[in-house]
């Protein structure tokens, strides 16, 4: 065994400082025996760390172990036997590593091939021509096939990465979808429930109209019917702004505008009180969802008018300064008692000694409303007596005054 | 006498049109569904029909495209409320007006006499809207006999308006008519020709009324 020690020195020797010069790795012996123990399997090779470096070092060691079994092997197995093995080697690791390994493990198993077992041994140098040729065509075979392989499984990665995206989309596509359906699902829902209670009211409203004026019980019906026509759109328009379904579409429009939408169905509630407007003026056209703050200024119009006795003044003073629009809404009522001023913004919160009708929701619905359109309302009691409600918003588009041809400016407070 | 098609689910809300409308002096037809009230519309020839959006089966919309696919009979859509979009949508499609359940009866009556008047005839180069009057041929308008001096654009504007007195006009339909979808943003140049109009009609002229989300109405006050 004299030729084996001696080979397996030459091996040690050339691998040792590789392996070391490439990991730096001190359990190099010890692998080694380990592997060395199974020389007859062709992949003693387990799940290995992916870093190249660690390719590198693992694929000379790997052939190491292959060509000292192959020279133990030599004497029954003749020399191309070993040039097998180092090409199934080499497949085997390109079904795993990068390219660079790969390639470099061709090179130099067939380096290795040609110097310890085509004969004359321990030389490059060839001596038949047909091993010379054979020389040759390991080389070519373990370079392509090594090159041929890592591709095939860099395209097959590249293509199940396209595939996991494609899924990952596919997947965003119908989260989409079912919250889409959910939300039309609700819609409908909230339509139905919006048609079936509004039919009868109207059904009232109209043979009401058709009784006449002048009916002392048919006042009374329709003091009725009107409050619940109330309750049942405060009910659907609190679901609608909890539900977020409620998205603001804002335009250019008229601060009048949104004063009279907001008055016009509150008529008969207003005819007690006298309304007074400042500020309003002087204001450019905003960029606003006019249907929604004409809602919250209804509803903050129709509590003061519950609150305030008859005969006094709500004041409405709008302002406009680097781009933000406040509305202050002042009563003359009895103002909030101590400490409820946020509360009165709760859902069905009442104050204590608050007159029937109410729901509890108009001024929770103009929370909602305002928060959606990126601004809020808040209360508080006017120094000088009464209830004053601050509606805000942020960051209006305005259009500068001058001129017909104006530009819009965007305001950033 | 005009005749007075009535299309609602609701029989009892059927009914009661009947009576209001029959109290008025309308001839009244009724019809239960949207297929119902297509052959109705055919076989009766109404002057005016009442439409309510929320019909099962063929929808409102629907209903009212098929009925403008052959006539041009004013149509009333009848709708709860926070259907601004498909109010808007039925308006485009050729609806003449809305009116909002619960609705007055009053309102109800008004809105049909309105969309019943015969639309702008071409007949007259003039159109009267309460004290504003338009002289189509000179491009010149006068409120209670005094001149009013509009730019061109607000005189197209002020047309549109009062050829639909009374009547809701949506936005897109006014910026089709005027700026033939040739501004880049129109509803800031509408706004502006708006307000400018409503300063120079004052107090005393017709009111230029705007429903958020919708349109405007031209109110001969």
């Amino acid at each position: 065994m004299n030729e084996l020690e001696n080979s397996f020195y030459v091996f040690h020797t050339f691998l040792t400082p590789l392996h070391r010069l490439f990991t730096g790795d001190a359990s190099f012996h010890t692998q080694d025996r380990r592997m060395n123990d199974h020389p007859s399997s062709p992949k003693p090779r387990e799940p290995v760390p992916v870093a190249v470096v660690g390719q590198f070092s693992w694929g000379l060691t790997i052939l190491f172990v292959l060509a000292s079994t192959c020279w133990v092997l030599l004497p029954y197995t003749g020399y191309l036997f070993s040039a097998l093995v180092f090409l199934m080697a080499i497949v085997l690791a390109g079904t795993r590593w990068n390219r660079g390994p790969v390639l470099a493990m061709g090179v130099v198993s067939a380096l290795v091939w040609n110097f310890i077992f085509i004969p004359p041994q321990f030389t490059l140098h060839i001596e038949k021509p047909q091993d010379i040729i054979m020389f040759a065509m390991f080389f070519v075979v373990a370079l392509s096939m090594g090159h041929l392989i890592t591709r095939l499984r860099e395209r097959e990665a590249a293509l199940e990465q396209h595939h996991a995206e494609r899924e990952q989309l596919l997947e965003a596509k119908h989260r989409a979808e079912l919250l889409a359906e959910s939300e039309r699902l609700h819609r409908t829902l909230l339509d139905s429930v919006s048609h079936e209670l509004k039919t009868p009211i109207a059904i009232i409203r109209t043979a009401l109209d058709g009784l006449g004026q002048g009916n002392a019980y048919a006042a009374e019906i329709e003091t009725a019917n009107r409050r619940l026509q109330r309750i049942v759109e405060n009910f659907l328009e609190m679901t609608r702004v909890e539900s977020e379904a409620l998205k603001p579409r804002p335009d250019w429009c008229e601060i009048s505008d949104v004063l009279h939408a907001a008055t016009t169905p509150l008529q008969k509630e207003l005819s007690q009180h006298l309304l007074r407007l400042s500020g309003t003026d002087d204001l450019p056209l905003m960029m606003l969802d006019s249907r929604l703050l004409a809602q919250v200024l209804g509803n903050v119009l129709h509590n003061a008018t519950l609150y305030a006795p008859a005969g006094t003044e709500i004041e409405i003073h709008a302002a406009l300064t680097k781009g933000r629009l406040e509305l202050r809404v002042r009563d003359h009522g009895p103002g909030l008692p101590l400490g409820t001023e946020d509360h009165v913004f709760d859902k069905f919160y009442r104050a204590p000694d608050s007159p029937a009708g109410g729901t509890g929701l108009g001024l929770a619905i103009a929370r909602g409303l305002m928060r959606a359109m990126k601004g809020d309302i808040e209360a508080h009691n006017h120094p000088e007596g009464g209830a004053e409600f601050l509606l805000r918003v942020e960051r209006v588009f305005q259009l500068v005054p001058s001129g017909t041809d104006s530009h819009q400016t965007p305001k950033t407070s | 006498m005009s005749k007075a098609l009535i299309i609602d689910d609701e029989q009892q809300m059927r009914r009661l049109l009947r009576m209001v409308l029959e109290s008025r002096g309308y001839e009244v037809c009724e019809a239960a569904d949207g297929q119902l009230g297509l052959q109705e519309a055919a076989f009766q020839r109404p002057d005016v029909v009442l439409l309510d959006l929320g019909l099962p089966g063929l929808g409102g919309i629907d209903v009212l495209k098929r009925l403008r696919e052959w006539t041009d009979v004013p149509v009333l859509i009848l709708s709860v409320r926070d259907q601004e979009t498909v109010k808007v949508e039925a308006l485009e499609l050729g609806a003449d007006d809305y009116v909002t359940k619960p609705f007055g009866t009053a309102e109800l009556l008004a809105r049909l006499d309105v969309i019943q008047r015969r639309r702008f005839t071409r007949q007259s180069p003039e159109i009267i809207a309460g004290a504003l009057k338009l002289d189509l041929l000179h491009h010149e308008a006068t409120l209670a006999d005094a001149a009013l001096k509009l730019t061109p654009t607000e005189f197209a504007l002020i047309k549109v308006l009062a050829e639909h007195a009374g009547r809701i006009v949506t936005q897109n339909q006014i910026m089709k008519q005027v700026w033939a979808g040739q501004s880049s943003d129109p509803s800031e140049g509408l706004r502006v020709h708006i307000n400018h109009l409503r300063k120079k009609l004052g107090e005393s002229g017709p009111r230029i009324v705007n429903e958020p989300g919708i349109g405007y109405r031209l109110e001969e006050s």
